[in-house]
């Protein structure tokens, strides 16, 4: 029976629609039958309750959806179903909770789809993507509901609720169940016999420059199956086999055209060329190269004297234009490959390949022409001057190969500070350093530990002991800790600090591990070129359909953190930048956790390992968060980002060497991955030797990757690079100012490369 | 072509390009960083050498 008064509900949409009592009878059955009380006739009973009830107590035009549900939970209550009851509450909370990020997920497409992205930090959280575009703002839209989705699914409540609430940041949240981060691309191993990219086969390349072309596409393909970055960590010695191959049939060609010009009686051609190089290579075990074997050029001497007298200024001419056109074509091949990695896209056209490559410690001829002009093209920058921001460059250094002046790469450590001290790029990462120096191997450059351009680091390796190398690994996922939040909470209390820190380590581990049971479950097929082509430690393997579960494990979990030194000004009222005894307690605060980590990691037999964050949006968000909850505590939270893992505050003034001594000893603590910065102004950093001083100062004091930052500035307009405080020092103009017509002409008759601008004649 | 080059008066408006090191990566000049970072670029203080 149906009450006069309930004729209508207004729906939270503000539909208005008929009232059905049948509909609130199936919830209640709902509810009791989740209860284990299924009831049909008591559900139609308390149904007819809550409409009598409504009637009575809620006025004519307010009958809403959310009165009704109060209703029916009181008629459960009143009539002893109490569990029932329960049943109803939760599964109301749970619809509302949906509801809430439903809601949420919209405003969110809404502001991509609409906001501009220099006006909306949610469209430059990842500043690689261009949020301005179509599939920029697709990426982010898939994005924000893979989000939706991870949080209210694949998240325990405790998980959850601790990642939203900001007392951890679960990174690349939004492919939680999808991927994992990052991986070091053997590119001599790839190129070995071709590879595949899905789309085709690719042939082992002959040339430098398709050695230096694959080795993009290389980038780009696995950069489609992971959601990090991609590195390759053998940059020199893998691209040292092009120059080469390039070197030998340079050598070849040029032979044939001296023989052509100074022994023109005798017919001599490009193959035949090639055949006699070839049979005296086969003779003398080693063909043309660079920087000559005296053996070859001796046995080439004696065939080519049986047929001209000038054999010998045919081996001279051969030797040094193979060498002057290869070193040609390397440059050529080095500066395209900077050029692709700032312009190629990967993700559906979303994004520039996170990509990095290292290199320093290979002395072999090949080796170094790949080196030198990798810094050449570098140096030199785009086509309008720009300085490249891919590939993040890491130059290895090592005593007895590039660090002291006697060691055959010396030159190239001189010239890669140059660069530096130009373009930023490259860091430099530090063999010699102990905890790294245990893993080197002369000869194994597997053994080198390399880097990802952030910092993320991965060599030890307790799942196999027997594989403590670079090549082929990566970091499955992180999770970083909001540090300064614990230690607000603690009130200045050490030991309450140490014990919510271990629950949070804990919760960390526990939600790393539940990630890596999805990844681990996903199949070769699901990452067709990472695993698929055997990119990825022992996946070679595997068949497609095999989990990738075992060979993942040679990957890392890291736990991160950010904030050490508002972590200890909550504490202790200062930081580490400060005091002597707040570095102590500092490096203690960071052992706890590095001692964390190798326990996990002997009990899990997984890699765990501490991460030193590179916090690049999560410096804003925990902070933010903070200020709300705790409001302005002086050196906590008055500024507005926290400090960078275990870095000195960037506004403390510190000289240089100071700083570098109170970083080092935290770098030995994050194996996972950690850097060292020093701030250096313009001028300083364009004296070579000032700027050689503070790289051999960070690798003296055991500091793993550092690098140094100074103002690289340029006007677009004349193409000026360089430090430009007010005045451009080139055209002369202030920023925003029109160059005068005269001016330009000027300026054109010095750089005939500059810009053209439409409209003037 | 750039937008800055379709013009009769060059340099109008344009500003300088700043490049600085976010994290161990660059991102591109400066209007492409979130606001937090922004303020910590703005506070970075320069660190001596021995003279």
């Amino acid at each position: 029976m149906q009450r006069a008064g309930v004729r209508t509900i207004k729906k939270r949409d503000g539909r208005v629609v008929l009232y059905d009592e049948t509909k609130i009878a199936n919830a209640i059955l709902k509810a009791l039958t989740a209860a284990g009380e299924e009831d049909a006739a008591a559900a139609a009973r308390l149904a007819n309750e809550v409409g009598e009830a409504m009637a009575e107590h809620h006025g004519k035009d307010s009958y809403r959806i959310e009165d009704i549900q109060d209703e029916a939970e009181k008629a459960l209550m009143r009539a002893g179903f109490e569990a029932a009851a329960k049943k109803y509450i939760l599964y109301r909370a749970q619809r509302t909770h949906v509801r809430e990020s439903n809601t949420a997920l919209m405003k969110a497409c809404d502001e991509i789809t609409n906001a501009d992205a220099r006006k909306s930090n949610l469209k430059r959280d990842n500043a690689n993507v261009d949020g301005n575009t179509a599939m920029g703002s697709m990426l982010q839209i898939g994005s924000v509901a893979a989000k939706t989705y991870n949080s209210s699914h694949l998240l325990t409540e405790e998980q959850a609720q601790a990642h939203s609430e900001g007392f951890i940041h679960i990174h690349d949240f939004d492919f939680y169940s999808l991927t994992t981060t990052c991986c070091q691309i053997d590119i001599d191993k790839m190129f070995s016999g071709g590879f595949s990219t899905g789309h085709g086969y690719l042939r082992e390349p002959q040339d430098i420059q398709s050695y230096a072309a694959l080795a993009c596409i290389a980038i780009q393909s696995n950069q489609n199956d992971q959601h990090g970055g991609q590195s390759i960590p053998n940059f020199d010695f893998g691209l040292g086999k092009g120059v080469a191959k390039t070197y030998r049939r340079l050598f070849a060609e040029n032979l044939a055209k001296a023989m052509q010009l100074l022994a023109p009686e005798e017919p001599f051609d490009k193959e035949r060329a090639k055949a006699l190089c070839g049979e005296i290579a086969k003779k003398t075990g080693v063909g043309p190269q660079l920087e000559g074997d005296k053996a070859f050029l001796d046995a080439l001497r004696l065939a080519l004297s049986a047929l001209t007298e000038e054999a010998e200024k045919i081996v001279r001419f051969a030797t040094e234009s193979a060498a002057k056109e290869t070193d040609r074509r390397t440059f050529q091949a080095m500066e395209a490959l900077v050029h692709n990695l700032n312009s190629m896209h990967s993700r559906a056209g979303a994004q520039t390949p996170f990509s990095s490559i290292n290199y320093g410690t290979d002395t072999s001829p090949e080796g170094r022409m790949v080196i030198k002009n990798v810094l050449l093209a570098t140096e030199q920058g785009l086509g309008h001057g720009e300085t490249p921001i891919f590939p993040i460059q890491i130059f290895k250094l090592k005593t007895g190969v590039n660090y002291e002046k006697d060691d055959p790469n010396y030159d190239l450590f001189e010239m890669a500070c140059r660069c530096s001290a130009k373009r930023l790029f490259p860091n430099f990462t530090n063999l010699d350093a102990p905890y790294n120096i245990k893993y080197y191997q002369e000869g194994r450059p597997e053994t080198e530990v390399a880097t990802m351009g952030c910092r993320t680091r991965v060599m030890g390796n307790v799942y196999d002991p027997e594989r403590e190398i670079a090549f082929g690994r990566g970091n499955l996922s992180f999770t970083s800790i909001n540090l300064p939040r614990i230690a607000i909470e603690a009130e200045k209390d050490e030991a309450r600090f140490y014990k919510n820190l271990d629950s949070m380590l804990e919760l960390v581990t526990r939600q790393l591990l539940d990630r890596f049971e999805i990844q681990a479950k996903k199949k070769v097929r699901n990452y067709p070129f990472l695993m698929g082509q055997g990119v990825w430690l022992d996946s070679d393997k595997l068949g497609p359909d095999d989990e990738v579960r075992e060979v993942l494990k040679h990957g890392t979990l890291s736990i991160g953190f950010i904030g050490l030194a508002e972590t200890l000004a909550a504490l202790f009222g200062h930081h580490h930048g400060e005091s002597r005894e707040m570095q102590e307690k500092g490096l203690a605060i960071v052992r706890h956790m590095y001692d964390f980590c190798q326990a996990k990691s002997a009990e899990e037999g997984m890699n765990f390992t501490l991460l030193a964050t590179p916090a690049e949006g999560l410096s804003g968000r925990f902070i933010r968060m903070d200020k709300k909850r705790y409001g302005e505590i002086p050196g906590v939270t008055d500024h507005d980002y926290y400090t960078n893992s275990f870095h000195v505050p960037v506004y403390c003034s510190i000289s240089a060497y100071d700083k570098i001594q109170i970083e080092a000893p935290y770098h030995a603590l994050t194996p996972a991955g950690h850097i060292t910065y020093v701030e250096l102004d313009g001028d300083t950093a364009q004296n070579l030797e000032a700027f050689m001083a503070v790289v051999r100062c960070m690798h003296d004091a055991g500091v793993g990757y550092g690098s140094i930052n100074h103002p690289v500035d340029r006007d677009p307009v004349c193409g000026y690079v360089g430090i430009i405080h007010d005045v451009c020092p080139r055209c002369g103009r202030r920023e925003g100012e029109e160059i005068p017509m005269e001016r330009l002409a000027e300026l054109k008759k010095h750089y005939p490369s500059l810009t053209e601008f439409m409209g003037i004649d | 072509m750039t937008e800055m080059q379709y013009t009769k008066q060059p340099g109008k408006d344009v500003g300088f390009e700043r490049i600085r090191r976010i994290t161990g990566y660059l991102v591109g000049t400066m209007d492409k960083w979130n606001d937090a970072k922004k303020a910590e670029e703005h506070d970075r203080v320069k660190h001596d050498l021995p003279s």
